[in-house]
């Protein structure tokens, strides 16, 4: 599993946000993208799940497995996401919310599957509660769980510790990073925070609407 | 605080209704009129006819509602057909119905368009007597109340952009756009909808004025026999029809238990449903511009052809056109009745905004529970029981026959659909901007008009406009409590719906359906934002 993007460039109603820029990410590894808020990072996400909206545009290509993934609609992509929010489904219990993104088969594996992930995530037991009863930390963890229950052969991360308060995020950073490299599932993440980074990981500047090393 | 706030909706509007509902508790014990009821020889294929009218219509609105709400793309179709759902919502149903009519009815646009040939096609489908015609009607009519109520849902604060949120994160876990559609949106979507749901059902099952035109006859709806038992001039045919009334409501009552029941049993299977995986369900769009196109379609023809029929003295069977117009049919819509709905309905409206907003600025919004229960109950009861109930109130008061009295008939619907629409903007209203203004020496009174009524304009005026078009489109109540001293616009075209007169009827019914629609959009012009 890897992820590639061919000299891929973003750009609103004509002005160039990212120039043109090529990157490889191997399976398990993970890549941060740095750059100021409104800088287009989130738009590149959302041009590599599939889901552009106008005004932006986008070129170039992007290769999961080495297969093209142009013209794929997003479910079709299977690549996992993290946003923001946690984004679980209100009005379904914490196991039905791991279950909603599980490929589908005999009932009995899935649930197991479902208490398994609950398990890793040291929430065992918790699959019957509606999510607004858990703490945000708990709800970071299942969206993590959801994702990768999910079997993604990528994940994209679109800032996913900004809303978590300073003590939570750096158990949550090491808790997603080393779920992530364990799967060895080729992740891409976006952020401002330069505590986000992690230790082993490249990091890439946005500014100027170039992507540099850093 | 004041509660003398409270006044004016609970002398007016709360406490008639409760007396109206509390006078049918007699009824109840009235053996002779169960009596009569139960050995009424149409009662029980009325009844059936009822519910199956009233049950199906429901259903086929809200698949096509859903279709649409789902089935097209977030874009500027999206938001036009807010506009024409509102529209929709303005036209009375009785002006719709005779509209219909004229569509399908043998010698109707209908045939002229699709059958032709030199004398009309022997059909029978105004009044069929499965109820057919009735069905479809209705269920196209409440097509735009069920699309408003879920457009009110589906933007309600920040709901847009977390639905738009939440389906990216579905598409991310492998579900396509019908799947996230059907397993994220749907089922908070349709426990919102459950009151609109449960009031569409139950005036389908009731109505009186869309089934005298376009019900069966032999046997008709168990509501029409109702009407004319409650029309009878003898006591105890009356006492019948009340007894009728009450089963009828039983019944109603008695099916919605049993859906809930039903729902809550298969709560398991459903979910097991939701969570199956993924799915590459597609969003169908083809059958939603489909339904879209024919609902919006009839509508506007049904529109259309009150107009051409209006002007047409004479129009032969197959002619596309009529030969000739002339002014003549509108010239015979009497001004004195035009006058007496319109002044009615204004009237109605500006006294429910009134009260409503007098009640909110004097009542703090945990109060709100009991007035919205009451009003959602107005709506949720078959208005033959509430206006039934009001006669007997009445009667003795020497209000039938009185315009207050007809006031007070207008008035009970209209208050409960302003209470309804006004509940949620008032409260939703950010105190901190009269707070504000109070803090730069504005006086209680000028922050409210300076500040606070010109950012609710758009809701307040809204709501005054839903409450005109329900006051004008009052048959039952109005009829019931008019007490052939008055006439307005719909007791004039059901009458003139049963008779000859084409170009008449469709004056009545335009004169109906006309008024609304501007009241709808002058709401719209005079509410826009200064700027977006």
């Amino acid at each position: 599993m890897a992820l590639r993007l061919e000299t891929v460039s973003v750009n609103l109603e004509g002005h160039p946000l990212i120039a043109p820029f090529s990157l490889a990410v191997a399976p398990g590894e993970i890549v941060t993208l740095m750059g100021a808020s409104g800088s287009g990072k989130s738009t590149l996400l959302s041009f590599i799940a599939g889901d552009l909206e106008s005004p932006f545009t986008a070129a170039g290509n992007v290769r999961l497995d080495g297969v093209t993934l142009d013209g794929l609609p997003p479910e079709k992509r299977r690549i996992g996401r993290l946003f923001q929010d946690d984004l679980l489904f209100p009005h379904l219990t914490v196991a039905e919310n791991l279950l909603f993104g599980m490929p589908r088969g005999p009932r009995r594996e899935r649930l197991a599957k479902a208490e398994a992930a609950l398990a890793e995530a040291e929430l065992s037991g918790f699959g019957e509660r509606p999510p607004n009863t858990l703490s945000g930390g708990q709800r970071a963890r299942v969206a993590l769980m959801r994702a990768l229950v999910a079997e993604p052969h990528a994940m994209l991360l679109d800032e996913p510790f900004n809303k978590l308060d300073a003590a939570l995020r750096q158990t949550m950073r090491s808790f997603v990073f080393e779920h992530i490299a364990a799967r060895r599932i080729p992740c891409l993440m976006v952020t401002h925070d330069q505590g986000d980074v992690p230790a082993s990981g490249r990091l890439l500047l946005l500014k100027d609407a170039m992507v540099t090393d850093a | 605080m004041n509660r003398l706030g409270a006044v004016p909706l609970a002398l007016l509007w709360a406490l008639p209704l409760l007396l109206s509902l509390a006078l049918l508790v007699p009824t109840a014990l009235d053996g002779a009129a169960w009596a009569l009821a139960l050995a009424h020889p149409q009662l029980w294929p009325a009844l059936a006819l009822s519910l199956a009218t009233g049950g199906l219509s429901t259903l086929i609105a809200l698949a096509i509602s859903l279709l649409l709400l789902g089935g097209l793309p977030r874009s500027r179709v999206w938001h036009r057909l807010q506009g024409v759902a509102a529209a929709g919502l303005a036209i009375p149903h009785l002006a719709f119905a005779i509209g219909f009519a004229f569509l399908i009815m043998p010698s109707g646009l209908i045939a002229r368009l699709l059958i032709g040939g030199d004398a009309p096609p022997q059909w029978v489908s105004v009044q069929d007597p499965w109820g057919v015609a009735l069905t479809l009607a209705l269920a196209l009519k409440e097509v735009p109340f069920l699309l408003t109520a879920g457009f009110a849902v589906l933007s309600r604060g920040d709901a847009a952009v977390r639905i738009k949120a939440e389906a990216q994160a579905a598409a991310s876990l492998g579900h396509a756009p019908g799947s996230a559609f059907l397993r994220i949106v749907l089922p908070p979507l349709l426990r919102e909808l459950r009151w609109p749901l449960v009031i569409v059902f139950v005036y389908g099952a009731t109505v009186v004025d869309m089934a005298l035109v376009l019900g069966p006859t032999q046997p008709p709806t168990l509501a029409v026999v109702i009407w004319h038992a409650l029309n009878n001039a003898e006591a105890g045919v009356n006492a019948m029809g009340l007894a009728m009334t009450l089963l009828l409501t039983a019944a109603l009552a008695l099916i919605l238990a049993g859906v809930a029941l039903i729902l809550r049993l298969g709560r398991q299977a459903m979910h097991r449903l939701l969570t199956a995986g993924p799915s590459p369900l597609q969003t169908p769009r083809l059958l939603a511009a489909l339904a879209g196109l024919v609902t919006v379609l009839t509508v506007s023809f049904a529109l259309f052809i009150l107009v051409l029929l209006s002007l047409a003295p004479r129009w032969p069977y197959p002619a596309l056109l009529p030969p000739a117009v002339d002014l003549s049919a509108w010239a015979s819509v009497p001004p004195a009745t035009l006058w007496l709905s319109l002044l009615l309905s204004l009237a109605a409206a500006a006294v429910a905004v009134a009260s409503a907003v007098l009640w909110f600025e004097t009542h703090g919004a945990r109060h709100d529970r009991w007035a919205i229960a009451l009003a959602l109950a107005a709506l949720a009861l078959p208005q033959l029981a509430s206006a039934g109930g009001q006669y007997k109130l009445l009667l003795p008061l020497g209000l039938t026959g009185t315009l207050f009295g007809l006031f007070l008939a207008h008035l009970t619907p209209v208050a409960a659909y302003v209470l309804i629409v006004l509940a949620g903007p008032y409260r939703a209203f950010d105190r901190r901007y009269v707070a504000a203004a109070r803090a730069l020496a504005a006086s209680k009174l000028s922050a409210w008009r300076r500040v606070k009524l010109p950012l609710l304009k758009a809701p307040l005026l809204t709501a005054t406009a839903i409450g005109f078009a329900v006051s004008i489109a009052q048959f039952v109540p109005a009829q019931l409590i008019a007490a052939g001293r008055f006439s307005t616009l719909p007791m004039e075209a059901v009458t003139l719906a049963s008779g000859g007169n084409r170009p008449l009827t469709a004056a009545f019914a335009l004169a109906l359906a006309v008024p609304p629609l501007l009241a709808f959009l002058a709401a719209a012009l005079l509410g826009r934002p200064r700027w977006r």
